[in-house]
């Protein structure tokens, strides 16, 4: 009961913040849009007919799907070894080792993403450096490489905070025990460390996944408008096309997804 | 005795600007000896063990074992089996699989080592147990799964940090006997940490009193509680009631203005006595007025507590003895029960 109050104010922001909109979004994608373009009140599942019988949209879903699996991916592999050496450092240090890897989440997404295009723009960092060693010059951004980086680095904050929490609950005693028993460092890492950080790796993926796939400022930014995915295409239709019932219908397959995965997670979670 | 098998030499280990938590630890351990490290928590015995096993670095000093110097060897290389207080048994792992794990780099055919794992097993018997997870096991089972996880690889030195602390008092007593009897069965040199002195002194061949960092006393156990040989090891092992006096002469100590005989004394001064319990008699006759204030039934003795002019004073005495609370008596502290060091 008491527990039930103390929730009270967070479920009344979730009751007003995200349930009454995604009702809203629900009820605005089962209506028409007729030959003009103008929303006509229906309830009909024609627009979800529409959206998933067009082939553009099939293999925008999944480039969307293949972006956010790579950078989740990718985060999570290069936010292990990160992670691994927070855990490793003199306490002392700890904290604020753990504190520097998650500080990109202290800066908006925004400002992280102009460094990137200073990084690596036409003229920018990578190229110079390449144009010096006398190598040709890449294109790095406004195309899927550019969102590919932009996305990974961003998601590696959270694939840190995730990995620390699962491997801080790992024995460090354990590594100890492994070493006096023979095993040289990297014996203790394929035997002892990696199998035991499966469940923390699967959680902290999953979680990257949800939002990469769900990303929207870098995919927009980076991609400076050639790349196409689910929210950039969400956000078209509702502003550009101005086809409300699509742009809910497209918004209700995302979140479907979404739960999908939320679903897998919390099943290997069990296991 | 045997050859040294295990020799400390000045082994320090300092942490950040505190005093050292282990000082200039120097003592040798016979081949086959059981070593108990005994002292208070925070005495350094277990920085102590971690040092031989290498899971520290020394800043000073050595460790030698059979007249090899690791003290620079990585643990990996250093063939010692430890069972961690946690016992730190591999999760994900059988306990064939935990058992195995130290065989897995060794030259071994897949049959050598599933026979080694199962005689391990066997050994500390927990053969029905082989396939079993860590987590299905109980304290004792597991406790036995690091013991033989830690035999298996025929370690050079079996090191175990607290092995019974986490095991329920019944059955502690069994698993001592049990550790006890299959290292002198395998005849591996051990050293254990504790903070139980009746463990260390039921246990050990040799213990090593530490405190402060520092080694007090390493001796037999006999030894060490009939003539310990600082105050801190006359305080901290066994029960003894304490006094301060004066040593006015060779063989002779003032104690609240009574003149008393001792066999060993410190140069004439201020002096502190330890008196044992047990070398105390209570008579109707003899040097010292008593009464008795409290009265613990211990089985075959009692422990008496004792009001004298010298102040409280315990004695042990058979249980059949008649003296009660309220009683008077006089005590008896023969020469030899008084030891007696500077203060």
């Amino acid at each position: 009961m008491i527990g039930w109050l103390l929730a009270a104010p967070a479920l009344c922001v979730m009751a007003f913040g995200f349930l009454l909109p995604v009702g809203v979004l629900l009820r605005m994608s089962l209506n028409r849009t007729d030959e003009m373009g103008a929303m006509r009140e229906a309830v009909s599942l024609d627009t979800y007919g529409r959206l998933l019988s067009d082939d553009l949209n099939l293999s925008m879903a999944s480039d969307t799907l293949q972006l956010g699996l790579g950078c989740a991916a990718a985060a999570v592999a290069l936010a292990l070894p990160v992670t691994l050496s927070i855990r490793a450092a003199p306490p002392a240090w700890r904290g604020a080792l753990a504190l520097a890897a998650v500080a990109p989440l202290l800066v908006s997404g925004t400002a992280r993403i102009i460094g990137w295009l200073a990084i690596l723009g036409d003229s920018g960092l990578v190229n110079a450096v390449l144009s010096w060693a006398g190598l040709p010059a890449q294109r790095l951004i406004n195309n899927w490489t550019g969102v590919q980086i932009g996305l990974t680095e961003s998601l590696m904050p959270y694939a840190v905070l995730v990995l620390l929490a699962g491997l801080g609950r790992l024995d460090p005693r354990l590594d100890e025990a492994a070493a006096t028993l023979g095993a040289s460092r990297s014996r203790v890492f394929w035997r002892v460390t990696l199998p035991l950080a499966v469940p923390a790796l699967l959680a902290a993926f999953v979680l990257c996944l949800v939002l990469g796939i769900s990303a929207f400022i870098t995919p927009r930014l980076m991609g400076g408008g050639r790349v196409f995915v689910v929210a950039t295409e969400i956000y078209d239709l509702a502003l550009q096309t101005v086809d409300w019932p699509a742009a809910a219908a497209m918004a209700m397959l995302l979140l479907g997804g979404l739960v999908v995965l939320g679903g897998v997670r919390a099943v290997m979670a069990r296991r | 005795m045997a050859e040294t098998h295990l020799a400390l030499s000045g082994l320090t280990r300092r942490f950040g600007a505190n005093p050292p938590a282990v000082d200039a630890l120097t003592l040798e351990v016979p081949r086959g000896a059981l070593l108990a490290l005994l002292g208070p928590s925070g005495c350094g015995k277990t920085t102590s063990l971690r040092l031989i096993a290498g899971l520290e670095r020394a800043d000073a000093g050595s460790v030698r074992v059979a007249g090899r110097d690791v003290t620079d060897l990585a643990p990996e290389a250093r063939n010692m089996g430890v069972v961690f207080q946690s016992y730190a048994l591999f999760p994900h792992m059988s306990a064939a699989g935990n058992v195995g794990f130290g065989l897995e780099t060794r030259r071994l055919s897949r049959a050598e080592r599933a026979a080694r794992v199962a005689e391990a097993l066997a050994m500390v018997g927990l053969a029905d147990f082989a396939q079993r997870k860590p987590r299905a096991l109980s304290g004792g089972q597991q406790q036995r799964v690091a013991l033989a996880r830690a035999l298996a690889i025929q370690p050079d030195l079996l090191l175990l940090d607290e092995p019974l602390s986490a095991l329920d008092a019944q059955l502690r007593d069994g698993v001592r006997e049990e550790i006890r009897a299959l290292q002198r069965r395998l005849g591996t040199t051990a050293v254990f940490v504790t903070h139980d002195q009746a463990e260390a002194l039921a246990m050990a061949d040799l213990v090593a009193v530490m405190d402060r960092g520092k080694l007090e006393q390493c001796a037999p156990p006999e030894a060490l509680f009939d003539a310990p040989a600082t105050p801190f090891v006359a305080g901290f092992v066994g029960r003894s009631s304490r006094f301060e006096g004066q040593v006015e002469a060779p063989g002779r100590i003032r104690i609240a203005g009574r003149l008393f005989g001792a066999t060993e004394t410190p140069a004439p001064g201020p002096a502190q006595v330890f008196v044992r319990p047990h070398r105390i008699t209570l008579a109707e006759a003899g040097d010292l007025p008593a009464r008795v204030t409290n009265r613990v039934f211990e089985g075959a003795t009692a422990l008496l507590t004792l009001d004298t002019p010298i102040g409280p004073l315990l004695a042990e005495v058979a249980a059949a003895d008649p003296f009660r609370p309220g009683d008077a008596g006089f005590a008896t502290l023969p020469p030899t029960a008084l030891r007696v060091f500077p203060l």
